[in-house]
C-alpha cells in the first residue's frame, strides 16, 4: 500500500466534491432539483407546462431541476417529506378542488402547504355535443332541464372536468330553481371514454377540450364521431391572450363566441362562471422562504426576457406569471367561489 | 419526390439507433418500451417531428422485441408482453434449445410487425370506426375471454384459477382509479397501510417480483450451485436452424399479429392483453394443446407475433381518433404535441408526410429490429454463461432500477419487488401458479372497470348476452376457450390414471 | 328478461362491488381447495419443515437480509446528497459484492476478482447512464 502525496489528494478532494451539495443550503438554491407533478402522463399538459417552466428556470439559476411525473397524490406525499426545498411541486387547480369534492387523501394545500407563482393557464377546458344534437347552445340545455329534461353530462369526477358540471347545475339552479337535478353526470374516466359515452348514446354533453376535440368538430354531420362545441369554461380575458389563428379550424373569435360573456352560464344572478385551469407552484410548508423569493425573482426575470411566452403560446398555453403572494390571493379566492358552487349543488 | 423529402440518413440512423436502445431497454428486465420512450421524449423536440417520429417508434418496435431475451434464456418477461414468451421459451432453454428459442421469437416477431404495419397503413380510420363500436360490454368481453386462458394456463386447474383470482383480487387492492372511471374510494387496504397501498401495487414491480426477485430466492434456498450453463443451452453448437418449425404455423402467426394488432386498436384494453390473447388463441386451435408451457415453439410464435402486431394497431387510434391505443403511444401524443402537432380524426389528412415518414420508419425499426436482433443472438445468449454469483446481484440491482423508475421515483414500488418476490417464492412452495395470478393481476382493474360501468349505464345483467353480435361471437369464444382447457384436464388426467 | 335481470349501482359505492363479487368467489375456491387438498393442507407444516431442511439456509436468508438492508439503506443514503442517485450508487457496490460473495462457492480471491470488479463497474455504468444519459430520478 503506497500512500503517495497524490493519492491523498486525489481522495481528499473526492471527498470535499461529494460533500459540496451539503454544504451549499440556506442562502443557496439546492444545485439539483427534483419538480413532482400532479399527472401521472408525461404526454399531458401538466407535464409540458412544467418542462418548459423547468427549462427556462434550470437556466436561469444554473441548477438541475427535474421534472417527475409522480402524480398527485405521490407528488404531494414527496413534497411533504422534503423541507430543504430539493423537492417542488407543479400543479393546477385540481390541487384544491380534489379536496372540495372531498377526494381521498386531499387536504387543503393553502394549510398544508404554501402555494407559489402562477406561470399559465390551459384555456382548453370545454363542453361538447354530437353534432346533430337539438341542443345549439348552452342556454337551451339549461332551458331543457328547466322543462324537466333529463341532460346527461359525461365526466370524470373529482377535479376540473365536475367543476365544469357543478357550474351547469348551479347556473340550471339560478335558472330555475330546483332544476340542477335534471343535470346528472355519467362518470367516466378519460377522455376517450368521455368520447366513447357520447357515440354510445349515455351521454348528451361531455367534457373534453380544446386542444383534443377541435378536429372531432371538423368531421361532417353524417358521422357518427362528429361534434360541437356548446362551451369553453374559460374567461374572455384568458382566451384573448391566445393566439390568433386559434387552434385548427377555431380562430380566437371563434373561441369567445362559445366563451362568457356570449355563451351564458349563470353563476348568480349577475355574473356568469368561468373557469381558467391554471398552473402554480407548491411548496413544502417549513421550506426555507429564502428559496421562495429566489424563484419568484427568477421568474420575473424570465418573463421581463419575453421568450418563455413564445414557446408557452406555441403550446397552446396562455403565459399568466404572479409572483407568490399575488398568486395565492388570487387561487384562494377562486377556491373561495368554487367551494360555494360546490357547496350549493350539493344542498 | 417531395413525399418522401424526410428520408434522409439521419433520419434512417434515428430509427435504427432508437431501435437498438429500445433492444437493449426491452432486454433488462424491469426496462420497458415505454420507459425507453419517455426517456427519449425530451430529444426529440430539437429534432423536428419526422425525425423526433423516427428515433421514437425505432424505441418502441425494439422495445417490445427485446422483451423476449430475457424471457426465453432467463425466465424473466423483460416487459409484460412477453410472460406468456416465457411460458414456452424458458422450458426450451433449459431444454437446451435457447438458440432456437430466439430465433423463433425474433422471426415471429418481424412477421408480427410487419403485417400490424401493413393493416396500419391500408385501414387505419376504417378500424378507428369500427374500434368505437366496442362499448364497455364488448371491451370486458374480451377481457373475459384473455382471462379464460388462466384456465388453459393451470397445470392444476383448481389451484391455477385460485391463483388467478387472487391476482385479481389483489390487483383492485387501492384506489378505485378515477381515471378509469371509479370513484376514487379506496378498499381492501388493511387498516394502518393507507399511506403506502393507496395507489395499490403497480404492475412492474409486481412482475419483476415474481419472476426476477423469486427466481434468485429460489437460486439462493437451493444452494445457487453452478447448473445451466453453456453446454446446456447449447450455444454456438450451432444447432441446425430450419425455418420448416415454421410450417404449418402460417395461419397461428397471421391470426396472432391480428390479434395483437386488434387489441391495439382498442383503447384502454392494454398492451399485455395481445400476447395473451393470442396465446390463449394459439393453444385453443393447436393441435397439441398439452404441449402448450412446456416447451411448444408454436407459443412462443403466437406470443411475440401477438406483441409485436400491438405496435401498428396502438397507432390506429392515435392517429384516426387522437387517442393512444397503449402506454407507450401515450407518450407520442406529449411528441406531436410538442411540436405543436393537433392529433385527432384528421391527422392523417391534414399530416400526409408525417403519416408516411411513420410508416416508413416503423417499416426500417421493424428490418433493423429483426438484423440486429438476429445477428446479437449469440452475444444474447452469452448471458446465460455468466457465473450466477455475478449475474443474479445484477439482475437484481437492475430490477430496483426498474421498480423505482417506472413511476418516476417512489420507493415503495421497490418494497412492492421484494414483497411480490417473497410472495412468488412461497407460491411455488405452495403449489400456486405464477402464470395465471399475473395474467389476473394485469387484467383485474380493466375487468373491473369495464364489469362496473356496464351495469352502471345499462341496469340489466342480460345486456353482456343481448347487446351486439360482437358480444354473441365473443361468448361463443369464451365457452370454447374454457371448455378446451377443461376437455383437455380431464383427458390428461385420464391418461396419468391409465 | 323481465325484473331478474335489473341492477342499479350506487356510483358512491361502486367501489366495492367488483372485490366483493371476486372475494366471494376467492371464498368458494379456496373451500373447494380445502375439501379436495384437506390431507396435505393438514399436513402443511411438516411440507413447510421440508422446506426448511432442504433450504441453504445462509444463503437463503442471507439474500433476504442483504436485500433487506439495501433497500432501507438507499433513501437515507441518498438524502445525503439529494436528487443525485448517490443513494443508489453507495449501496449497490456493497451489495452487488456481498450477494455476490454469498452466492460463490469457492471464495479464492481469483475467483473473486472478476465479481468485484463487476459489483463496482456495473453499478457505476447504470447510474451514469440514468442520472446523467436519461435523466432519471434515482433515489
Amino acid at each position: 500500500m503506497k500512500l503517495t502525496r497524490r493519492t491523498i489528494l486525489a481522495a481528499v478532494s473526492t471527498a470535499a466534491l461529494l460533500a459540496q451539495p451539503l454544504m451549499a443550503t440556506a442562502q443557496d438554491l439546492p444545485r439539483n432539483i427534483r419538480m413532482v407533478i400532479g399527472s401521472t402522463s408525461t404526454g399531458g399538459d401538466t407535464y409540458q407546462n412544467s418542462a418548459i417552466v423547468a427549462d427556462a428556470l434550470s437556466e436561469k439559476l444554473g441548477v438541475n431541476i427535474k421534472v417527475d411525473a409522480v402524480g398527485a397524490v405521490a407528488g404531494f406525499k414527496a413534497l411533504a417529506r422534503d423541507k430543504r426545498g430539493t423537492t417542488i411541486m407543479m400543479f393546477h387547480d385540481f390541487a384544491y378542488l380534489a379536496e372540495l369534492y372531498g377526494g381521498k387523501g386531499f387536504v387543503n394545500p393553502f394549510e398544508n402547504y404554501i402555494v407559489g407563482a402562477t406561470v399559465a393557464t390551459n384555456p382548453g377546458n370545454a363542453f361538447l355535443v354530437p353534432k346533430n344534437s337539438p341542443y345549439q347552445t348552452m342556454t337551451d340545455i339549461l332551458d331543457a332541464a328547466a322543462n324537466g329534461e333529463k341532460v346527461r353530462v359525461a365526466i370524470q369526477p373529482g377535479g376540473v372536468s365536475e367543476l365544469g358540471f357543478s357550474a351547469m347545475k348551479n347556473a340550471a339552479n339560478v335558472n330555475k330553481p330546483g332544476s340542477g337535478e335534471n343535470i346528472v353526470a355519467v362518470n367516466t374516466g378519460s377522455q376517450s371514454d368521455k368520447n366513447q359515452a357520447m357515440w354510445d348514446g349515455l351521454a348528451d354533453v361531455i367534457n373534453g377540450s380544446i386542444q383534443s376535440n377541435e378536429q372531432f368538430t371538423q368531421l361532417p354531420e353524417d358521422d357518427q364521431k362528429a361534434m360541437r362545441f356548446v362551451w369553453i369554461t374559460a374567461s374572455p380575458e384568458t382566451l384573448n391572450g391566445a393566439p390568433e389563428a386559434g387552434m385548427g379550424k377555431m380562430t380566437r373569435d371563434d373561441m369567445l363566441k362559445y366563451a362568457a360573456p356570449e355563451t351564458h352560464v349563470p353563476l348568480n344572478a349577475s355574473e356568469d362562471f368561468t373557469f381558467d385551469k391554471e398552473f402554480f407552484f407548491i411548496y413544502n410548508k417549513d421550506m426555507d422562504p429564502a428559496i421562495i423569493d429566489k424563484i419568484d425573482t427568477a421568474l420575473s426575470e424570465i418573463y421581463a426576457d419575453g421568450a418563455i411566452q413564445d414557446r408557452q403560446t406555441e403550446a397552446f398555453f396562455i403565459p399568466n406569471f404572479r409572483p407568490s403572494a399575488q398568486a395565492r390571493e388570487h387561487l384562494i379566492e377562486k377556491r373561495t367561489t368554487y367551494g360555494d358552487v360546490i357547496s350549493e349543488i350539493s344542498g | 419526390m417531395d413525399m418522401f423529402e424526410f428520408l434522409s440518413p439521419l433520419f434512417v440512423l434515428l430509427t435504427i439507433g432508437g431501435t437498438l436502445v429500445g433492444i437493449i431497454f426491452g432486454a433488462i428486465p424491469g426496462m420497458t418500451a415505454t420507459m425507453a420512450v419517455a426517456v427519449c421524449l425530451p430529444v426529440t423536440y430539437s429534432l423536428g417531428l419526422e425525425n423526433g417520429l423516427a428515433l421514437l417508434l425505432g424505441l418502441y418496435v425494439g422495445g417490445i422485441s427485446g422483451g423476449l431475451v430475457p424471457a426465453i434464456l432467463l425466465g424473466i418477461p423483460g416487459t409484460p408482453s412477453s410472460i406468456t414468451t416465457t411460458l414456452d421459451g424458458y422450458p426450451m432453454a433449459k431444454q437446451g434449445h435457447g438458440e432456437k428459442a430466439l430465433r423463433i421469437g425474433i422471426i415471429a416477431s418481424l412477421v408480427g410487425g410487419l403485417i400490424s404495419l401493413v393493416i396500419l397503413d391500408l385501414f387505419a380510420p376504417a378500424l378507428a370506426d369500427f374500434a368505437i363500436r366496442f362499448s364497455y360490454v364488448e371491451k370486458f368481453l374480451i377481457i373475459l375471454f384473455a382471462l379464460s386462458v388462466m384456465a388453459a394456463l393451470s397445470s392444476d386447474l383448481l389451484l391455477g384459477i385460485f391463483s388467478g383470482f387472487l391476482g385479481i383480487f389483489i390487483s383492485l387492492i387501492g384506489t378505485y382509479d378515477v381515471t378509469k372511471g371509479g370513484n376514487g374510494e379506496w378498499r381492501l387496504i388493511p387498516p394502518g397501510t393507507e399511506y403506502w397501498l393507496e395507489s395499490g401495487f403497480s404492475l412492474l414491480p409486481v412482475l419483476i417480483g415474481l419472476f426476477g426477485l423469486a427466481a434468485i430466492l429460489d437460486e439462493a434456498q437451493t444452494g445457487a450451485l453452478p447448473g445451466m450453463s453453456q453446454k446446456d443451452i447449447k450455444i454456438g453448437q450451432s444447432e441446425r436452424f430450419s425455418l420448416r418449425i415454421f410450417k404449418g404455423q402460417t395461419v397461428n402467426l397471421i391470426r396472432s399479429s391480428c390479434i395483437g394488432t386488434f387489441v391495439g386498436i382498442l383503447p384502454g384494453v392494454g398492451g399485455s392483453a395481445a400476447s395473451i390473447l393470442s396465446y390463449s388463441n394459439a393453444k385453443t386451435f393447436s393441435k397439441n394443446p398439452e404441449n402448450f408451457g412446456k416447451g411448444e415453439p408454436a407459443g412462443i410464435m403466437a406470443s411475440e407475433a401477438g406483441n409485436n402486431g400491438l405496435t401498428g394497431g396502438a397507432l390506429v387510434p392515435l392517429l384516426s381518433l387522437g387517442i393512444p391505443g397503449d402506454s407507450a403511444t401515450a407518450l407520442l401524443i406529449g411528441a406531436f404535441t410538442l411540436q405543436g402537432v393537433q392529433v385527432g380524426p384528421l391527422f392523417i389528412a391534414n399530416n400526409p408526410v408525417t403519416w408516411d415518414a411513420m410508416i416508413i420508419a416503423m417499416l426500417i425499426a421493424n428490418l433493423a429490429m429483426f438484423v440486429l436482433m438476429y445477428f446479437a443472438i449469440r452475444y444474447f445468449a452469452m448471458v446465460v454463461t455468466v457465473p450466477k454469483h455475478i449475474l443474479f446481484p445484477v439482475i437484481l440491482m437492475m430490477c430496483v432500477i426498474g421498480a423505482y423508475t417506472i413511476n418516476y421515483g417512489i420507493m415503495f414500488d421497490v418494497w412492492t419487488l421484494l414483497i411480490f418476490g417473497i410472495f412468488g417464492w412461497m407460491m411455488s412452495k405452495l403449489r400456486l401458479e405464477v402464470a395465471p395470478f399475473i395474467i389476473g393481476f394485469i387484467l383485474g382493474p380493466s375487468a373491473e372497470v369495464y364489469f362496473v360501468k356496464t351495469l352502471e349505464s345499462f341496469g340489466d345483467v342480460s345486456i353482456f348476452f343481448t347487446k351486439s353480435p360482437i358480444a354473441v361471437v365473443l361468448w361463443l369464444l369464451i365457452v370454447g376457450s374454457i371448455g378446451g382447457s377443461i376437455w383437455l384436464h380431464r383427458s390428461a388426467s385420464k391418461h396419468r390414471d391409465a | 328478461m323481465g325484473d331478474l335481470t335489473r341492477v342499479t349501482i350506487n356510483f358512491d359505492t361502486s367501489h366495492l362491488l367488483f372485490p366483493t363479487l371476486i372475494g366471494c368467489v376467492l371464498g368458494l375456491l379456496a373451500l373447494a381447495i380445502v375439501i379436495r387438498d384437506r390431507k396435505s393442507v393438514l399436513n402443511a407444516h411438516r411440507h413447510w419443515a421440508q422446506v426448511m431442511r432442504a433450504t441453504d439456509k445462509p444463503r437463503f436468508f442471507g439474500t433476504l437480509a442483504l436485500t433487506i438492508l439495501y433497500f432501507s439503506l438507499m433513501v437515507p443514503v441518498g438524502d445525503i446528497w439529494p436528487n443525485t442517485g448517490m443513494g443508489f450508487l453507495l449501496c449497490s457496490i456493497p451489495f452487488v459484492a456481498l450477494t455476490g460473495l454469498l452466492f460463490m462457492h469457492d471464495r479464492s480471491l481469483k475467483h473473486a476478482l472478476p465479481m468485484l470488479i463487476v459489483s463496482v463497474v456495473a453499478p457505476l455504468i447504470v447510474w451514469w447512464l440514468f442520472t446523467d444519459l436519461f435523466y432519471l430520478t434515482l433515489p
